[in-house]
């Protein structure tokens, strides 16, 4: 988007023009990282590193974001549970929104909000000071050392959050189930399995690797692409967020309409 | 350098627990799913299976022991379930248990249950069929609770027009709870009720005396129920009372036939009955006898003082006398 060179047009057909433009370019680098991806030298200390930015890191803003989801969405469903005196049924909604929608949802927006923002943030700075050229003249591939490592840590570290997030939430709800309902554990989790299946956990985990892959890859183009100085940081920052957190959606609602497919084979 | 390799660990151990947590909540779920446990496959044919789902639980004595795993229309317009269930169940379930459709709540999912089955049916085997038998249907117990509705409607509206008229006084019930001295008359009947019902019980107590002494070996009665020879001798007595009838049947008809003779006057006995003129000529000869014997008894009389016959007349006074004194 940042890099276009067609001369300024006005109204309509300027704005269909670039988002055109704008998809072409996010096209070829998400293609650029699918054939740099495959080939060595492969980075794996700056993998390793952005592992531990992305996931390490982003772990107890995850944790508490989780287990807050969990005891909240405990207490606001109790009442219309109650109404019909089904809060035995308790753990085997919050399971089923935990595990199918809310678990892999919240830790993607969560990521796309933390993780997002400074991967646009930090490849928009690199970019506006000219490091990405100067590490291209040092016969270092910038986009190796930069998009790939983040994409693939990204990708690779929300699944493991939605696994946290999943565990900490669901032992929030337990808290709370445990207080109001006197349930124990152990029937809180045979509740909990008995309402989820494996299509119901296999779907969260894919979820999360396209949701960590469109964090990683949304950040990177978008910093990767920043113009204007460090105002053109703060906007790929943002617009990386907003960006992210948009295709997030757009994907859950297609993954529901994929796995509502499958569950019904 | 040592930075580095500290990150490492750490992300190693972030991802290591987290793969725990999957591969726990994997196991889990298989467990608890019965997933990883050997089964075997068994079906059966519903009309309806009422919203069951593939993936449904199967319970057999309260019990979970598989689940649904295919649906498939059968037949004409019939529904073949498709059933995984546990390979340790094979020796309880029975080829001739049934499996029907119901729910695990009131509001629930639906569960297959299987039910029924006796020890003389050998055990189920993989592929076999079993009898499905149609659950409740809600919407026809809604139509017959709909229907008893409108009884209901109409046995409250008639209870409502009969409390109506026993308020009202209306009728005896009515005039009962109303009229203080229909109360006491009722009060008296039932009194005379009691009192017939009491008597009742006392003559049915005498009745059943009374027949258990007749039962009594050797009483008339007895004897007439039990005593064969008895019954002989009253039967050829009745056969003889029937001829006696007859006979007198014969009799009266000949008294009649006798008395319609006697009414007519073709015969000297109906001609004295009936013929006046014979009468009065009957009268005049009968007076002229009497008169005549009256003349005859005075001439007797004569004769007996007569020279001739008194004699004779006197023989017999004495032989007479000495008769009465013999």
């Amino acid at each position: 988007m940042a890099n276009n060179t067609v001369a300024p047009k006005s109204g309509l057909r300027r704005r269909i023009e670039n988002f055109f433009i704008g998809l072409a370019s996010a096209y070829r680098f998400v293609e650029r990282f699918f054939k740099e991806v495959w080939f060595p030298p492969y980075e794996f200390k700056e993998l390793i590193r952005q592992c531990y930015q992305i996931g390490y890191n982003s772990l107890p803003l995850i944790s508490l974001t989780g287990f807050i989801v969990g005891v909240v969405f405990t207490n606001q469903s109790r009442p219309s549970l109650a109404e019909f005196g089904a809060t035995s049924w308790l753990p085997a909604l919050i399971s089923i929104a935990v595990v199918r929608a809310m678990g892999p949802l919240v830790t993607a927006l969560i990521a796309a909000g933390k993780v997002g923002s400074s991967i646009g943030a930090e490849i928009g700075s690199m970019k506006v000071t000219e490091q990405i050229d100067a590490m291209e003249v040092s016969a270092t591939n910038p986009f190796k050392f930069l998009v790939v490592s983040r994409v693939l840590a990204s990708t690779f570290m929300i699944p493991v959050l939605v696994m946290y997030t999943d565990f900490v939430a669901l032992m929030g709800a337990f808290l709370n189930v445990n207080q109001n309902e006197l349930v124990s554990m152990s029937t809180f989790f045979v509740q909990v399995f008995d309402a989820i299946s494996f299509l119901d956990i296999s779907s969260s985990l894919l979820k999360s690797l396209v949701f960590g892959f469109t964090i990683g890859i949304v950040g990177c183009y978008k910093g990767y692409n920043s113009t204007k100085g460090t105002e053109g940081v703060g906007k790929a920052a943002n617009s990386a967020v907003v960006m992210a957190m948009f295709l997030i959606f757009i994907e859950e609602l297609l993954a529901l309409q994929i796995t509502n497919f499958f569950r019904q084979l | 350098m040592r930075s580095d390799n500290k990150k490492t660990v750490i992300v190693g151990i972030f991802v290591l627990i987290g793969i725990i947590i999957l591969v726990v909540g994997i196991l889990t779920l298989g467990a608890q799913q019965k997933a990883f446990v050997k089964s075997y496959r068994v079906f059966a044919v519903f009309d309806d299976v009422a919203g069951l789902q593939t993936g449904n639980n199967v319970w057999f004595s309260g019990v979970k022991i598989g689940n649904v795993r295919k649906i498939n229309f059968f037949g004409e317009s019939q529904v073949e379930i498709e059933m995984n269930l546990e390979s340790s169940t094979k020796d309880f379930i029975r080829k001739n248990s049934k499996a029907t459709i119901s729910s695990d709540g009131l509001i629930g999912n639906k569960i297959i249950v299987i039910y029924g089955g006796t020890g003389e049916a050998p055990p189920i085997e993989a592929g076999d069929r079993l009898e499905a038998v149609m659950p409740l249907d809600t919407d026809r117990m809604m139509e017959t609770l709909q229907e008893n509705n409108l009884n209901l409607v109409n046995i409250t509206n008639d209870l409502k027009v009969l409390t109506g008229r026993l308020a009202g006084g209306e009728g005896i019930v009515g005039a009962m709870l109303t009229d203080s001295v229909l109360v006491q008359e009722f009060k008296s009947i039932m009194s005379n009720f009691n009192q017939t019902a009491n008597n009742s019980n006392r003559m049915s107590r005498e009745l059943a005396r009374f027949s258990s002494q007749l039962n009594q070996s050797g009483t008339l009665v007895d004897d007439l129920l039990n005593d064969t020879t008895l019954f002989g001798n009253l039967k050829s007595t009745s056969e003889e009372l029937d001829q006696t009838v007859k006979r007198a049947q014969e009799a009266a008809k000949n008294i009649n036939k006798i008395t319609e003779n006697l009414q007519s006057t073709d015969n000297p006995a109906g001609m004295m009955l009936n013929d006046e003129q014979f009468a009065d000529m009957l009268k005049s000869t009968l007076e002229n006898l009497d008169e005549g014997s009256a003349s005859f008894n005075e001439t007797l009389e004569a004769m007996r003082y007569h020279w001739l016959f008194r004699r004779s007349f006197r023989k017999m006074e004495r032989a007479k006398e000495k008769e009465s004194e013999d």
